[in-house]
């Protein structure tokens, strides 16, 4: 459904994306990881067709964005990492200036007012909102006109944990109702919650990608913790899973004397697979 | 049709932003405040002139800033970017925004005249002149929004532009050289010397239509170089 392949992009001189090829089937919920600078969201725009390859071609529904550009974009809907709403209109006519363009009629306008819960405020100026507000009202305005895709560029960037969890409960929701969304985050937790499968950026270059689970398990160790009591004092002890006899002796005992308190896979998180990949820090 | 809405949608959300927007609104109520000042507390002035000079401020301020302030904005704020996204065409964008300052320009045009009295058989002329140097004079606004990178920035490019087709038409009669020659150039000049003419019943056809054409013939170059700098820079 949508497929970037052999993309390289730069901006005077500066490489943005190098031989990036990727594929996102329809109904996923795709991320795109990476620190700041790592491409992503050069990757969103050139998807979008608001910049042109230096080379390869993105397709959407296998047809290239740059010829079908006016077509594709009906199908699409966008949230730009800016909150670029019109500050000094109110939510109610910053959305009803959406759905004219789009023509479209103005009754999705508090079906999702009411999903975010933001009905309250529709008539509050748009820079007397919140962060979070306006989030939600970018993705309100990003769905008017009912796409089947939708691109969020770093979508809970900047917002405390409880608008972020509000944020991932609608993309759940969107997602359940069929709708395929590529969200770029540097949010390693976010991704893990919320993505069917993953790729990471650095430098430009797409260095991994797959479900979060696939990856989990292809760099974890074969080391597990046990915490237990021994004496009166907590202890903890790593055992490698392959030396099974060892393991299993030592779990029959200790659940046998009621002296094991934990066991701890030592699965790394997805940030840490990308310090293993990259050797750098998410940030 | 579907276009149609589009910039009809475009004009209602910046008639909505105007109305909130208080540099824009001071902007419209200079040349009706100045004119009022002009036409009831200094009657000294002949009474052609708080007309004329109300309505050239009024054009060449309003018609080069609201649209120059217009593009310049949404491109500072990235809403230009996401508008570019939409069934909008940058056409209709530029459309939108100078029809909205368009009309409200004729209109406020047309309170400048009631501020200063009837105007018996010369209100046509007056507004077909105001209207087609309003157009030279958004188009003009829109290349500094296109050039400008932001809203302080279009007073840095536009002002010197402003001045030169305000002041000079005003000054063009204190001297009979360099100063006159230049203003002769100026379709402001002309807009002004058909003003004043049409108000003090001393047009003649001949004239009416040279100082047109003039204009005319101005917002024609002002077009050519619009579609240069939208080719070079595009709207974002």
């Amino acid at each position: 459904m949508i497929e970037l392949r052999n993309i390289a992009k730069n901006y005077n001189g500066t490489t943005a994306l190098q031989e990036v090829n990727l594929k996102v089937a329809a109904g996923e919920i795709f991320g795109l990881l990476g620190p700041n600078g790592a491409g992503k969201t050069t990757a969103i725009k050139i998807l979008t067709g608001q910049l042109k390859p230096d080379a390869g071609q993105a397709y959407i529904y296998e047809k290239n964005i740059q010829s079908h550009r006016e077509d594709l974009l009906s199908k699409m809907g966008i949230v730009p990492e800016n909150t670029n709403l019109y500050e000094r209109l109110t939510i109610l006519e910053n959305l009803k200036f959406y759905c004219r363009l789009y023509n479209q009629d103005y009754s999705l306008i508090d079906r999702y007012l009411k999903l975010v819960d933001l009905q309250d405020f529709k008539s509050r100026a748009v820079k007397k909102l919140s962060r979070g507000m306006k989030q939600k009202v970018l993705l309100i305005r990003a769905l008017l006109h009912e796409p089947d895709i939708l691109f969020l560029d770093e979508p809970t960037s900047g917002l405390d944990p409880g608008s972020a969890a509000v944020i991932h409960k609608i993309l759940q929701q969107l997602n359940e109702k069929g709708i395929t969304i590529l969200l770029t985050s540097h949010n390693m937790e976010e991704v893990d919650k919320l993505c069917h499968r993953v790729a990471f950026l650095h430098q430009g270059r797409l260095v991994e990608e797959g479900t979060p689970q696939k990856l989990k398990l292809q760099y974890s160790s074969s080391d597990i913790k046990i915490v237990y009591r021994e004496e009166g004092q907590v202890k903890e002890k790593i055992f490698d899973m392959t030396q099974r006899d060892r393991l299993a002796q030592k779990l029959s005992l200790l659940i046998t004397q009621e002296r094991l308190l934990a066991i701890h896979s030592q699965e790394p998180s997805l940030a840490d697979i990308f310090v293993t990949i990259t050797g750098k820090e998410l940030t | 049709m579907k276009k149609f809405k589009r910039i009809l949608a475009i004009v209602l959300k910046e008639l909505q932003d105007i109305k909130k927007n208080p540099n824009i609104l001071i902007m419209y109520a200079l040349p009706v405040f100045l004119t009022f000042l002009w036409h009831n507390i200094l009657p000294v002035m002949e009474e052609t002139v708080a007309l004329s000079f109300g309505l050239l401020f009024l054009v060449v301020m309003v018609g080069m800033y609201v649209p120059s302030i217009m593009i310049a904005e949404e491109k500072e704020k990235n809403t230009m970017e996401v508008l570019l996204l939409s069934p909008a065409t940058p056409l209709e964008v530029i459309i939108g925004k100078g029809l909205l300052t368009f009309l409200s320009i004729i209109m406020v045009a047309l309170l400048l005249i009631f501020i200063t009295g009837n105007q018996d058989g010369a209100l046509f002329l007056i507004i077909l002149a105001t209207a087609l140097t309003v157009i030279f004079a958004i188009m003009v606004g829109m290349i500094v929004g296109l050039v400008a990178k932001d809203q302080r920035s279009t007073g840095i490019i536009g002002m010197p532009v402003y001045l030169l087709l305000l002041i000079i038409p005003q000054t063009a009669g204190l001297e009979q050289g360099v100063l006159q020659r230049l203003a002769y150039l100026l379709p402001t000049y002309h807009y002004l010397l058909l003003l004043e003419k049409t108000l003090t019943a001393e047009i003649t056809t001949a004239l009416y239509l040279t100082g047109l054409g003039f204009i005319l013939f101005s917002s024609l170059v002002i077009l050519a170089l619009l579609l240069y700098c939208y080719q070079r820079r595009g709207l974002t």
